[in-house]
């Protein structure tokens, strides 16, 4: 099984049909979707689902001709451990997931994250990762 | 009103000392003006935590039995220089590990050493009459070395540029990674923190400067390779007892196709002598400039496109013609901030007094360029003419002109000579092959290209990470004005 996280931009669902519509795509994969996250971020809904490996082509089509965005890659994750706060990975992130606190500390948040992996190679001490 | 070294030195005795990190002098500064200020305070610290490549630490292993002179030496894979006496050793950060390179180097090593892992040491000899052994493969730690000393040639620059990257591809830099077109920004120092900002005209720090060096005491023992202070880029030259320092402040790093690097944690206390100090020492982000520079452009005189402060770099974006950049640092302004307090309490505790230095910096001297002796080759002196065909040409006229011409590469261009393509005698060996018969079928339209003024290595460099074997030659409308191929590179 592999992660994908997709969004339902604002406005894409306005009646239930609209809903059941996305439903059906899923189903005509015959596979079982287990869905990991669910949470509003800024742009719409947040969907962190799990399906397996094999599919994960037909269903980011199918998906996509839905309008639904699919974030390519899962999310990434800090070890704060090796992170040393310098901040080489804030200027990446095109959502303001990974930045400084008042202190200068590094903050991670995984709603705003696209998974879009720009920062992994920024960071000098191989602090993040792909989930 | 003027303080001297030993009056501070006697209230740090008797514990009546008044210390101020550099971020809290603005502020006091602000309330009270610079004459209480330069009464009250008596010691201003400052801190920076920042990859700084000339880094590195002497080792020195004692002797085996029987003895050894290295020859050739590695820790944990990592090359060391071994150009001094047979046991000696010098372990530079930016030495990447044979093996792992890009994961692992001399910063790493410094820092497992100080965490007090082991470290796996191999060494060969050509052996001599004194020196018999000809291998060793052992193991040590920090407390099984004789000396382990930080020697650092050029650490705490006094301000550093704003990298920007204008060219369309990223770029992976000592800078760190920079998005094309002006996608992100990065900076490095920590501004009104930094040691030599606030003492831009060394009066106080000089050589025997007591400093904070990588979580210990250490010394600045002269001027920092590079030291230009006739444009306030000052740098110093640092040492310190690698035993008694801690991981937290030397850290490995390293930076995705350039390779690794260490960050140092680097304070030094200012001892506030004078009025003059006193205001110095409050600097303020605003008032530290440096230059936005395009380092999409791979030549040593970069161009600088614009004047900012580090209170602009510091918010967390920057304006670069009309556009707003996402911009951070590479110097961890908590662990600055974390080495200033550090600092300041040992001065306060009574455990760490000021020195005058036995040397100042020098102020006048100049940074100079390399001489090159052999003369910069520019991609116009080597390029030549291009056979050209137009983009609604046949692909048989392409094959002939490859034949008759004795050429690999075809250039695709439209009626203006701007360029569309490029056709190579393989594409045109695949289009038969595979029963092609459109030039749009087998073109190669994502193209790199190079232009006159380029030198002939960055065009080499292009040409080898992209594994292709030839570049056209355009001008600034785009028109093809020739090629350049392999072939004229060897
Ligand atoms: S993966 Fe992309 S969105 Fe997520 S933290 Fe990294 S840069 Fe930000
Ligand atoms: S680049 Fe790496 S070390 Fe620096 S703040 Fe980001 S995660 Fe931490």
């Amino acid at each position: 099984m592999t992660v994908i996280n997709v969004t339902l931009p604002f406005g894409l669902i306005k009646k239930v049909d609209d809903y059941s519509k996305i439903i059906n795509v899923i189903l005509e994969q015959q596979i079982s979707v287990n869905i990991l996250k669910f949470s509003t971020g800024r742009s719409g809904i947040n969907l962190l689902l799990d399906i397996p490996e094999d599919k994960i082509n037909s269903i980011t089509e199918a998906l996509k001709k839905n309008k639904v965005i699919v974030n390519k890659k899962g999310r990434v994750i800090v070890d704060i451990e090796k992170c040393i706060d310098c901040g080489a990975c804030v200027s990446l992130c095109p959502t303001d997931a990974l930045h400084l606190d008042e202190k200068g500390l590094l903050e991670y948040s995984l709603e705003r994250c696209l998974g879009c992996g720009l920062c992994i190679d920024a960071c000098p001490r191989g602090a993040i990762e792909e989930t | 009103m003027t303080k001297t070294y030993s009056e501070i030195n006697e209230k740090i005795k008797n514990g009546s000392v008044v210390v101020l990190t550099a971020e809290e002098m603005i502020n006091f500064v602000d309330e009270h003006g610079i004459k209480v200020a330069a009464e009250e305070v008596d010691v201003v610290t400052t801190g920076t935590f920042g990859p700084m490549c000339s880094s590195g630490a002497f080792l020195n292993f004692g002797h085996s039995d029987p003895p050894i002179k290295f020859e050739h030496l590695t820790l944990n894979d990592v090359k060391a220089y071994h150009g001094n006496a047979a046991v000696d050793c010098y372990i530079g950060c930016t030495r990447m590990a044979d093996i792992k390179p890009f994961e692992y180097g001399g910063g790493h090593v410094i820092e497992d050493l100080v965490s007090g892992k082991p470290i796996r040491l191999k060494g060969t000899s050509y052996t001599t009459d004194c020196y018999p052994l000809a291998e060793v493969d052992t193991e040590f730690t920090l407390d099984d070395l004789n000396q382990a000393i930080l020697c650092n040639p050029r650490n705490g620059y006094q301000r550093y540029v704003c990298a920007v990257n204008s060219s369309d591809k990223t770029i992976y830099t000592y800078m760190g990674k920079l998005l094309p077109n002006f996608g992100n920004a990065h900076f490095a120092g920590s501004g009104c923190l930094n040691p030599l900002t606030n003492d831009p005209d060394y009066e106080t720090i000089g050589l025997g400067t007591k400093i904070f060096l990588g979580g210990g005491v250490g010394y600045v023992i002269g001027e920092g390779t590079q030291h230009s202070p006739s444009n306030r880029f000052g740098t110093l030259f640092v040492k310190g007892n690698l035993k008694q320092m801690k991981p937290e402040f030397l850290r490995g790093a390293t930076y995705e196709k350039y390779g690794t690097s260490m960050f140092v944690g680097l304070g030094i206390p200012i001892p506030i002598l004078n009025e003059g100090l006193a205001k110095k020492t409050a600097i303020k982000d605003e008032e530290v400039i440096t230059g936005i520079v395009d380092y999409g452009i791979p030549r040593r005189d970069r161009p600088t496109l614009k004047e900012i402060t580090y209170k602009e770099l510091k918010s967390g974006s920057i304006e670069l013609n009309g556009k707003k950049i996402k911009c951070s640092s590479l110097t961890s302004l908590y662990h600055a901030r974390k080495i200033a307090e550090t600092l300041k309490n040992w001065i306060l505790n009574g455990d760490f007094l000021l020195n005058p230095p036995a040397e100042t910096l020098p102020t006048d001297t100049v940074f100079k360029p390399m001489k090159l002796t052999a003369e910069l080759k520019f991609v116009k002196d080597l390029k030549k003419d291009a056979e050209i065909c137009y983009d609604d040409c046949d692909i048989k006229v392409v094959a002939e002109i490859i034949i008759r011409k004795n050429v690999n590469h075809i250039v695709i261009t439209d009626r203006d000579r701007t360029l569309k393509g490029i056709v190579t005698s393989f594409d045109i060996t695949r289009a038969i092959a595979e029963d092609k018969d459109h030039l749009s079928d087998i073109i190669t339209k994502r193209v790199f290209t190079t232009k006159d003024n380029e030198p002939i290595s960055n065009a080499a460099r292009k040409m080898k990470i992209n594994n292709i074997s030839a570049l056209p030659v355009l001008d600034d409308e785009r028109r093809v004005i020739g090629i350049i191929t392999s072939e004229e590179l060897m």
